[in-house]
């Protein structure tokens, strides 16, 4: 019988004498009630016990209080009392009666509590597999989605875990937190990275104190998810056995639950992305070092004929040297154009925040671009006193350049470039306006594409068609916004950039210089 | 040359031929004596072995990183150095100057610029060396020793941490100084990256001494890096 068995359980043992204590408290109230009134001992009275027994410490106890509160009735109630003979016919009926709806209301009782505690499992179970998938989606690196495999399965498994992670072509193992694991389960681990043959099945391992571990891949199908360190303490061999199934199912289950996430997957993605990464760093420094050098050579030879005596005094020569020197100057743009270009399509453009004054941007653009500016008169309005911006100041200043040298380029020399900036409620302003070939319905619609140029300037003005589209990436990444207008071709542009200003920027304004 | 030495001595140290041959003749134009060196370790020996006035050190190297060079020759020399590089990141700008780089100059560049940034870091020295504690720039005058300033001869009332400010640019006029380095001396390590104080101290101060706050001609700012102060007038000048 399973419940004597349960009862026989130091659980259940306490469960029953904590039963039988509950009949005896029934059976004094009763006896009190009596020798006050004289009402019929009500022997549904000793459901009570039956019913909390039942719910707090398992069928056994409530049997145990059954069969206590039927005696103590039969006993201290029934005539004859202190006799368990019952005379009454309809009350030893009544005993049965009991007997019966105890046990079925004892039965009810343990399979509510059983279910509402599988209710109760399952609920931690979603919330503890709701939190790994936030982690896994949340990972940058195999490290991360290592990371959450440990914690979940040190949750799921409740003993320490250390997980080790696979990696490079020599499945070299790694724990992947600090945590304090024994040599020999380390070697161990990796020896089943490489593939040892009885690691699938899981091996016990024992450390110098004596605990046993079990070290097995995580995933009995590919190593790339790791291999996993149970710490099992000190158990004898029986109920090791019995962990070791446990943690079998439990193993097999989180397993499952990690590759229908997808996780090999995202691993692989992950490496793929860094390795990516990695190759476009190592492209965009040799293409900006072997394309510069010699354009170092050139423009800098270019600036030293120029000031030659030979040179300078012969107006022709002169010229010439400075054809050389403004060509390599903009080739070197259009290099500058093409790595920032690459850094915006890799998504490797992380904005260093800080405070900046609006004054220094527009005021390094401007100087930046004085050659580029040649004859244009510009003109920079701003007023007294702006609010500071936190922004990546260099990006900023970039953007503003491009911006400053398209209205260069795309207006007659001697007109003027004007440069505004404002507070606009939560926005800072700044305007470039030009005098130049304005914009045509076409130009407005197609302006923020890559490669995009006006097809009226194609043939004569020479450019790339990103600098636009590198002002919008780089101000888009600092949280601002970019727009272009132009009452119509030939009637000038006006393009206005808009950052967001800091809610807490009066307050950081206020401190003291004192 | 406002120097003393007729002829400063340039060292010139670049792997690249082609650009060592150019920056020959410009600083032999302009009338500079050139010695070359094609790597770190003979930019070292050269440096140790003849008098140097000024070093032009390429940052990438065959054998040792231009920093390290950077740093080998400021542990014995402060002679004047400026880094070329073909990168233009700003944190590696920060770096180098923190390891005591005198300017930075981004390749390609025009020899005229180069030539107008040694002019001005060979100045700071001449003038470092005669222990000058007037500086003037523009129309403001920086008086270290009696801690006053003027502008156009007229005295400010600057507050403790706008002077400070002031005080260490002009230790060294026309050298970049970085936010940390000035954040750090100004207002000590806890606030090293409290951007924001600099901003408004230095907002304030230009307020102070700039004809025009807005295109200041004397505090100059370098986007992302730090401040300098213009370099200082001719001493013939007055």
């Amino acid at each position: 019988m399973q419940w004597l068995r349960a009862a026989a359980q130091p659980g259940g043992a306490f469960g029953v004498a904590g039963a039988l204590c509950l009949v005896v408290a029934v059976t004094l109230c009763l006896e009190v009630v009596k020798s006050f009134l004289s009402l019929p001992p009500i022997i549904i009275t000793y459901l009570i016990p039956v019913l909390f027994a039942a719910i707090r410490w398992g069928f056994a106890a409530a049997m145990a209080a059954m069969i206590a509160g039927a005696a103590s009735a039969a006993f201290f109630f029934y005539k004859p009392t202190y006799t368990f003979y019952v005379e009454d016919p309809a009350r030893r009926l009544g005993l049965l009666l009991f007997a019966v709806v105890a046990v079925v209301a004892a039965y009810l009782a343990v399979r509510m509590r059983r279910e509402s505690e599988i209710v109760r499992r399952r609920e931690k179970e979603i919330g503890d597999l709701y939190a790994f998938s936030r982690r896994l989606a949340g990972g940058h690196s195999t490290a991360d989605i290592f990371d959450a495999i440990e914690k979940h399965l040190a949750t799921v498994v409740g003993r320490r875990v250390a997980l080790f992670e696979p990696r490079g072509a020599s499945r070299r193992a790694e724990p992947i937190s600090e945590s304090e694991v024994p040599q020999k389960v380390r070697e161990t681990a990796a020896a089943v990275i490489a593939g040892d043959p009885g690691g699938n099945a899981g091996m016990a391992v024992a450390d110098e104190h004596g605990n046993h571990w079990l070290v097995r891949a995580v995933s009995p199908k590919t190593p790339d998810l790791g291999v996993v360190a149970i710490d099992l303490g000190r158990e004898t061999p029986e109920s090791e056995q019995e962990i070791r199934a446990r943690i079998e199912a439990v193993l097999f289950d989180a397993a499952s639950t990690i590759e229908k996430i997808g996780l090999a997957h995202a691993i692989s993605e992950v490496r793929m992305r860094a390795e990516s990464e990695r190759f476009r760093d190592a492209l965009i420094d040799s293409v900006s070092h072997e394309l510069r050098t010699p354009l170092a050579s050139i423009l800098g030879a270019a600036t030293v004929l120029r000031e030659a005596p030979a040179v300078a005094g012969e107006a022709r020569l002169a010229s010439l040297a400075n054809v050389v020197r403004d060509e390599s100057e903009r080739l070197n743009n259009e290099i500058q154009n093409l790595l920032d270009a690459t850094r915006i399509t890799g998504e490797a453009l992380q904005p260093k925040l800080e405070w900046a004054e609006v004054a220094d941007i527009v005021n390094v653009a401007v100087e930046r671009r004085r050659i580029r500016l040649g004859s244009h008169a510009v003109e920079v309005d701003l007023p007294g006193e702006m609010p500071l911006i936190q922004v990546d100041a260099v990006l900023i200043e970039k953007a503003l350049g491009q911006i400053i040298a398209n209205a260069a380029k795309y207006s007659p020399p001697g007109s003027r470039i004007r440069i505004r900036g404002w507070r606009d409620g939560h926005t800072l302003a700044l305007s470039v306006s030009d005098e130049g070939v304005g914009l045509s319905a076409e130009d407005s619609a197609h302006l923020g594409e890559r490669f995009f140029r006006g097809g009226r300037h194609v043939q004569t003005t020479p450019g790339s068609g990103l600098g636009f589209w590198i002002a919008n990436a780089f101000v888009a990444a600092n949280g601002g916004t970019i727009e272009a207008t132009s009452p119509g071709e030939d009637k000038g542009t006006t393009v206005t950039m808009r950052l967001p200003i800091p809610a807490n920027v009066e307050q950081l304004e206020s401190i003291s210089s004192e | 040359m406002s120097d003393a030495a007729a002829t400063p001595n340039v060292l010139v140290v670049d792997d690249e031929v082609q650009i060592r041959r150019f920056l020959r003749s410009g600083f032999e134009l302009d009338g500079y004596s050139v010695s070359e060196a094609e790597n770190g370790r003979e930019a070292i020996r050269a440096a140790t072995l003849r008098p140097t006035d000024l070093i032009i050190l390429d940052l990438g190297l065959p054998d040792l990183d231009g920093s390290q060079v950077l740093e080998r020759i400021r542990s014995w020399s402060n002679v004047p150095i400026i880094i070329l590089s073909v990168k233009s990141s700003e944190m590696e700008k920060v770096r180098l100057f923190e390891l005591g780089a005198d300017d930075y100059v981004t390749k390609p560049f025009g020899m005229a610029e180069l030539l107008a940034r040694s002019k001005v870091v060979l100045r700071r020295k001449a003038r470092a060396t005669t222990g000058d504690s007037v500086i003037r720039i523009d129309h403001l005058k920086i008086d270290l020793a009696a801690r006053n300033v003027f502008v156009a001869e007229e005295r400010l009332t600057l507050t403790p941490k706008e002077y400070r400010l002031l005080q260490i640019l002009a230790q060294y006029p026309g050298n970049v100084v970085t936010h940390q380095e000035l954040l750090k001396e100004i207002w000590g390590l806890p606030h090293i990256n409290d951007t924001h104080y600099l901003r408004i101290v230095v907002r304030k101060l230009r307020q102070k001494i700039e004809s025009d706050p807005n295109q200041p001609r004397i505090l100059l700012t370098e986007l992302g890096v730090g401040y300098r102060l213009a370099p200082p007038n001719d001493p013939a000048e007055g």
